[in-house]
């Protein structure tokens, strides 16, 4: 069984991903699905914006090294067996799957802290970008952490 | 001698372009060609900036050298 760390346009298939990460010698895998949400309130100035759709961009050849850099570094840091990521680029429709994280440990308490650890530092280091297209016009969200 | 400046999201319609082919003298930093393309895309001036050399991220003290693949970018935002 191999980890794997992917990018993608396509609308990603979240049972077919986490059913990749089935190693014999566990009994769960911890599935992430994340998606496009509607609303978005804007940290910067309150204001809550309605999405049209997103659009998400991405450094495809680090993003994807970074992807696989965090599962090595989760795989040293959590008792966990397996680790799937997929990450769309393009555009997304509202509730349209962006990632997948698929974590397969012997006991389930570490799979759940490994997924939890993986989409946090996802989100701070991976150069990957979002563009919000709202009613009053677009946006690229900036984030918040550094690497 | 040349590197290769790469734009993405926000730092790519701020410098009007996704790749940029940057001549800079042997030793030069990231910091200082990171102040020269804000003086050549002012509206980089207006975020935060990441810069990573050859995929891995860097500091503005690293220095550069000939055939580099350097990227400017705004604070991730994916997941």
């Amino acid at each position: 069984m191999a980890d794997f760390a992917e990018l993608t346009t396509s609308v990603i298939d979240i049972s077919a991903v986490a059913r990749r990460v089935v190693p014999p010698e566990c009994g769960a895998t911890v599935t992430l699905d994340g998606y496009a949400r509607r609303f978005t309130k804007d940290k910067q100035t309150g204001e809550v914006r309605e999405t049209e759709y997103l659009v998400y961009e991405a450094y495809e050849s680090m993003a994807v090294k970074e992807m696989q850099r965090l599962i090595e570094q989760a795989k040293s840091e959590f008792e966990i067996a397996n680790v799937g990521i997929v990450h769309r680029t393009g555009r997304l429709e509202i509730g349209e799957t962006s990632v997948v994280i698929s974590v397969a440990a012997p006991h389930r308490r570490a799979a759940f802290a490994a997924c939890e650890w993986l989409i946090k530092e996802l989100k701070r280091t991976v150069p990957i970008w979002k563009k919000e297209v709202y009613a009053g016009g677009e946006v690229w969200v900036e984030g918040e952490a550094s690497p | 001698m040349k590197v290769q400046v790469l734009f993405f999201g926000a730092t790519a319609d701020a410098a009007g372009s996704r790749r940029l082919g940057v001549n800079i003298d042997d030793g030069q930093t990231v910091g200082e060609i990171v102040e020269r393309l804000k003086i050549d895309h002012p509206p980089l001036s207006s975020h935060n900036l990441l810069i990573a050399v050859n995929e891995e991220y860097v500091g503005p003290e690293t220095a550069l050298k000939h055939g580099d693949e350097m990227a400017v970018f705004t604070a991730v935002s994916g997941g």
